[in-house]
């Protein structure tokens, strides 16, 4: 009986896993409709620079040069590395990256349940 | 953990480049692992202090990606200060060099911002080098807020005039204050008759540091006798009881703690 109960117990954390991992998807997901959406309105967006070197660095507001920066530093992180190092909340961190990636500065790649960011590398790559 | 720190000014000629050599010499002879690096690019001046024609590989073939940063290095401890360890890396003084690292594009600016951030894995905390120090170009240039955006402590240096003292402190505002850097100021070839009052000197610095917010360190009068005194040595070694190393040795403890 008590097996039967550890076994449902097991299998409700793994549906609870699940629907969080659903739910930060969606959430992520939302956040780029919205940054898109912001985008959109704004004309010019399209001439934004998207090398995110020193002047880029300085262009940018306050809240996202940190994010910059500290990505930079790091190479390739996640929301939760990128948020240890500056403090902030992780969801906060989240949405300043993904506004980076949107702008065209960051590249964002899933591996499993993570998101790695880092400061595009295509170049290193075809060498 | 190690140190980064970046020299830099607004305007040339300050003596950014005296300070670096002697602080990185001060360091060394306190008996710590010491780097010194050329960054100014533009203005290489290293390699003419300490006599070096020729190099197989430069600052240049690192931040172009050709090479390990320790091929670069090349060690002065036994020569040049009397403990400690003594490295320092050469910017290419070669017109074409000059030219080609002129001509770089914001990519390779990126790129190359990212190798100089990697410097704190690869020589602080893998190689044991306790302070990074890096002699940078003048003004706001790429090469010189790169090497500001990858250091922990800015040292700048400024002249007396008008014009070096407003752009300094737009820098202080504008700059490092932007990327949240802990900065220290050095005033350099103040007039010798203002330090002889102590009166006057502490007017001054009274000044400095309300009128313009500046994060005064100290303020080092023109010595014309460390201009005239060769390159096959370093005058912080040779010289530790002089005015000016005692007031550099003083800076070099307040960066140490800033």
């Amino acid at each position: 009986m008590s097996a039967t109960g550890r076994r449902l117990e097991g299998s409700e954390t793994q549906l609870l896993m699940k629907i969080r991992e659903c739910l930060e998807r969606l959430n992520e997901k939302m956040e780029v409709l919205i940054e898109v959406q912001k985008h959109s309105k704004r004309e010019g967006a399209a001439d934004l620079p998207d090398v995110l070197d020193v002047m880029t660095l300085l262009s940018l507001p306050d809240h996202l040069r940190k994010t910059a920066v500290t990505l930079c530093k790091l190479g390739e992180a996640t929301a939760d590395k990128v948020a240890e190092q500056t403090k902030r909340a992780r969801a906060v961190e989240s949405g300043y990256l993904n506004q980076l990636v949107l702008m065209g500065y960051l590249k964002k790649e899933r591996r499993g349940r993570k998101a790695y960011f880092c400061v595009e590398k295509n170049e290193e790559a075809e060498k | 953990m190690g140190k980064i720190i970046a020299v830099h000014s607004y305007k040339g000629g300050t003596g950014k480049t005296l300070l670096s050599i002697n602080l990185a010499a001060l360091y060394a002879n306190r008996g710590k692992s010491v780097c010194l690096l050329d960054l100014d690019f533009r203005a290489p001046s290293l390699q003419a202090i300490f006599k070096v024609s020729d190099s197989e590989y430069w600052m240049n073939d690192y931040l172009n990606g050709v090479c390990d940063i320790k091929k670069v290095l090349r060690d002065f401890s036994t020569t040049h200060v009397k403990r400690g360890r003594f490295f320092v890396g050469f910017a290419n003084p070669s017109t074409e060099a000059i030219r080609e690292m002129s001509a770089k594009d914001r990519k390779w600016e990126m790129k190359a911002l990212g190798r100089l951030l990697s410097l704190k894995t690869s020589l602080l905390n893998d190689s044991g080098i306790d302070y990074l120090i890096f002699d940078t170009s003048p003004g706001l240039q790429y090469s010189s807020i790169n090497a500001i955006v990858s250091a922990d402590v800015v040292l700048v240096v400024s002249g007396m005039d008008v014009s070096d003292i407003r752009g300094t402190q737009r820098m202080i505002d504008e700059l490092y204050g932007l990327f949240e850097k802990k900065t220290g100021l050095i005033m350099n070839k103040v007039f010798g008759e203002i330090l002889l009052s102590k009166n006057e000197k502490q007017e001054l610095s009274k000044k400095l540091m309300n009128n313009f917010n500046f994060p005064l360190i100290n303020m080092i009068p023109c010595y014309c006798d460390i201009l005239r005194t060769g390159g096959g040595t370093l005058f912080a070694t040779e010289n530790p009881e002089h005015p000016f190393v005692k007031i550099l040795d003083g800076v070099a403890t307040t960066l140490e703690n800033l």
